[in-house]
């Protein structure tokens, strides 16, 4: 009692948000009723929440009780909680243009339903049902909840976050269940990959909450409260509540606040026990024995980060070798080099290292994560880059491996193809620009290094297989653009259709990998012997290969080809494009009265493939 | 801390109240924040701020402070 009671203490003494949420995210502290709003005046005191959370509950058991511990979590996130509990049940009115809960025009609607909502048979015992009957019960089952998930997809109620109550009863077969052929374990099982499925793929903006987890996470007798189950209708005990509305309030902070996207990491004591400069590769703790097997749990744990789309970064005070001979010869290292997007391994401030990592990531140091042990390292962190999520990882390596999984920031409401090989992209990028420092060290010049990355431009033209990621380009570039005009998919299938546009883009391939469509130009045609360049745009990842140069002058040699005589351009500054400033007067456009520039093809022919050092393939398809 | 003092805290908090609207006297009818909803809070930080764990039979007898001391005493809380 007197530990927990100075450990709650040790709470209030937080002097920032980001301290307090890891605090109480790292501390495992089981904050009381009482506590949890004293916690909530302390970081109200602290700084101002930086926005609303509107959450809309749909409930057919009671909900209201949940409010104080939605409170709690949504403050530690900088979320001022503003929640409206339909009326209870399922009523078809919550879910038409003039309910409660349209009107309140949530930013996340959480159906709380309990298992006989989606199936009055289900209110019985499973087991009684033949494979047939149970086939059947579970395709009515689907069918219930595609009829009231639909009904309110239909209306604009925010990200729709489905949940279905497990059983306050144990398996009706009790430890026979699983090896029956009408288990009911394997029957939910199975229903739950169905509706995953379902909301998967066809419902926009929704994410199905498996309580069944936190079941699993917090244990049967600690997930329900019977008493307030039987008397009351609210089936969360404690335990249950503060993680059912932490969870809740995590979809809150990945709808509302700005993704992490990069986790930087601390090595010694951190990555693997003890000081590498001291104990050597041999002498770290990493390995199948404690305490080195608790640091590869991690190490595995940050692989599964990974595979959430989240970036690594190592930054650790060490002579780069010593480090370097852990990532490549150490026999349990799981996180090798190429798991690690960008490094600073030298004996530079941490904060410096974070700011020098943002700018080699192009990533704003909001999107950061920082992980170190070291108290002093923390805090400094803390003082200098207040933007930076810093957490400490804990004194004792057993609770390592489970330190980041309260994180509510490093959580993911989707995956896309990109983010599984997000990290391979980067490493791409850190081997080309290791390559080439490389090369310069050793006097060679830089024409050599690109000639020896074997590169090969793929251009498409009016091609419109790839209209998503070209508006995307659009919309995302802001450094390498002449004019930064933003372009949605319709605006740019009609440039493509037209005879007027040009729309070309392309890709670049290396020894080191495919960058994908990195690039893209839009010219249209001002009469049959004159263009004008209205967008001109290049991804930040292939900069300083001679890309652009390349892209441009085939462009410029296939309309010169077409009969066309002189091209228009034009720069249009914005405070981040000041990297193109120069771009077309370099390429010998000559700058005309009125602004524009203005390139002669006649008196001026574009540059031949040949003088640049990357092979050139177009494809055409209108 | 007496228990009444322990208990105008966890109450106060509980309800977000300013301590002193609690006293030795006070019932829930007194409070408005003390409504049905409030109560089976103020049950859930009772078990908690005392590490003790209630019956629901005891939730209707416990509506009041002087109720709560009195129970508390039997619990062996000086």
């Amino acid at each position: 009692m007197r530990k927990t009671q100075d450990q709650f203490e040790n709470l209030l003494t937080a002097r920032s948000r980001t301290e307090l949420r890891a605090l109480v995210a790292g501390s495992g502290i089981k904050i009381t009723l009482p506590q949890a709003q004293q916690v909530v005046a302390h970081a109200q005191s602290l700084e101002p929440v930086v926005q609303a959370l509107r959450l809309g509950i749909v409930h057919t058991y009671t909900s209201d009780l949940l409010n104080p511990w939605l409170d709690l979590a949504a403050v530690l996130q900088g979320l001022k909680l503003e929640p409206y509990h339909a009326p209870y049940g399922l009523s078809p009115h919550e879910a038409q243009e003039d309910s409660g809960l349209v009107t309140h025009k949530p930013d996340l609607t959480l159906l709380l339903l309990r298992r006989e909502d989606l199936h009055p048979d289900l209110a019985k015992p499973l087991v009684r049902f033949s494979r047939p009957q149970q086939e059947t019960l579970a395709a009515e089952s689907l069918e219930r909840l595609r009829d009231v998930v639909g009904r309110f997809r239909a209306q604009d109620v925010g990200h729709l976050v489905l949940t279905i109550l497990p059983s306050a009863l144990s398996l009706g077969l009790g430890i026979y269940d699983a090896q029956s052929e009408r288990s009911e374990s394997v029957w939910w099982a199975n229903l739950k990959a169905r509706v995953g499925q379902y909301l998967r793929e066809s419902v926009q903006a929704s994410l199905f909450l498996d309580l069944d987890d936190v079941l699993q996470q917090v244990g049967r007798q600690a997930f329900f409260d019977q008493r307030l189950w039987y008397s009351f209708r609210f089936p969360f005990g404690v335990d249950a509540a503060r993680e059912v509305a932490h969870r809740v309030v995590s979809i809150g902070t990945a709808i509302k606040l700005p993704r992490a996207k990069v986790i930087v990491l601390d090595a010694d004591n951190t990555l693997w026990g003890g000081i590498i400069g001291e104990d050597g590769v041999h002498g770290i703790a990493l390995g199948p024995d404690y305490p080195g097997n608790a640091y590869l749990d991690f190490q595995r744990r940050l692989l599964d980060f990974q595979q959430r789309g989240f970036i690594l970064a190592l930054c650790s005070k060490n002579n780069p070798a010593d480090v370097d001979q852990v990532l490549k010869e150490h026999p349990h290292q799981l996180l090798r080099d190429e798991h690690f997007a960008a490094r600073r391994v030298n004996w530079l401030a941490k904060a410096d290292n974070l700011q020098s990592l943002a700018d080699e990531l192009n990533l704003g140091l909001e999107s950061f994560v920082f992980i170190d042990d070291s108290d002093h390292e923390c805090a400094a962190v803390r003082q200098a880059l207040p933007l930076v999520e810093v957490i400490q990882v804990p004194r004792q390596p057993v609770h390592l491996p489970a330190c980041l999984d309260s994180v509510a920031r490093l959580e993911v409401l989707s995956l896309t193809a990109e983010d599984l090989v997000k990290t391979e992209l980067y490493a791409q990028e850190r081997r080309r620009r290791e390559s080439k420092e490389r090369a310069e060290q050793g006097g060679g010049d830089s024409r050599e290094y690109l000639l020896s990355l074997s590169m090969k431009m793929t251009i498409g033209l009016n091609d419109s297989s790839h209209l998503a990621r070209l508006a995307q380009l659009t919309k995302k570039t802001n450094q390498f653009t002449l004019t930064t005009r933003r372009y949605n998919e319709e605006q740019m299938r009609a440039f493509i259709c037209s005879r007027d546009w040009l729309v070309a883009h392309f890709s670049l391939a290396d020894v080191f990998g495919d960058s994908g469509i990195v690039g893209l130009a839009l010219i249209r045609m001002v009469s049959p012997e004159r263009a004008e360049i209205d967008s001109f745009l290049m991804s930040c990842r292939v900069i300083g290969r001679e890309a652009e140069s390349a892209f441009l002058h085939t462009l410029l040699r296939r309309l010169a080809e077409s009969g066309v005589k002189e091209v228009m351009g034009s720069y249009i500054p914005t405070p981040k494009n000041v990297l193109v400033e120069n771009f077309l007067p370099r390429q010998n456009f000559e700058r005309c009265a009125d602004g524009q520039y203005r390139r002669d093809l006649v008196t001026a022919p574009a540059k031949a493939e040949s003088e640049f050092p990357i092979t050139v393939e177009v494809g055409t398809s209108r | 801390m007496t228990i009444f003092e322990q208990l105008r805290e966890a109450i106060a908090a509980t309800l977000k109240l300013p301590p002193d609207s609690v006293t030795e006297l006070t019932r829930d009818e007194d409070l408005a924040a003390w409504d049905s909803l409030g109560h089976i809070n103020l049950m859930m930080a009772l078990e908690q701020t005392f590490d003790l764990s209630l019956e629901v039979e005891d939730f209707e007898k416990l509506r009041s402070v002087p109720a709560m001391i009195e129970y508390l005493k039997g619990q062996g809380f000086e």
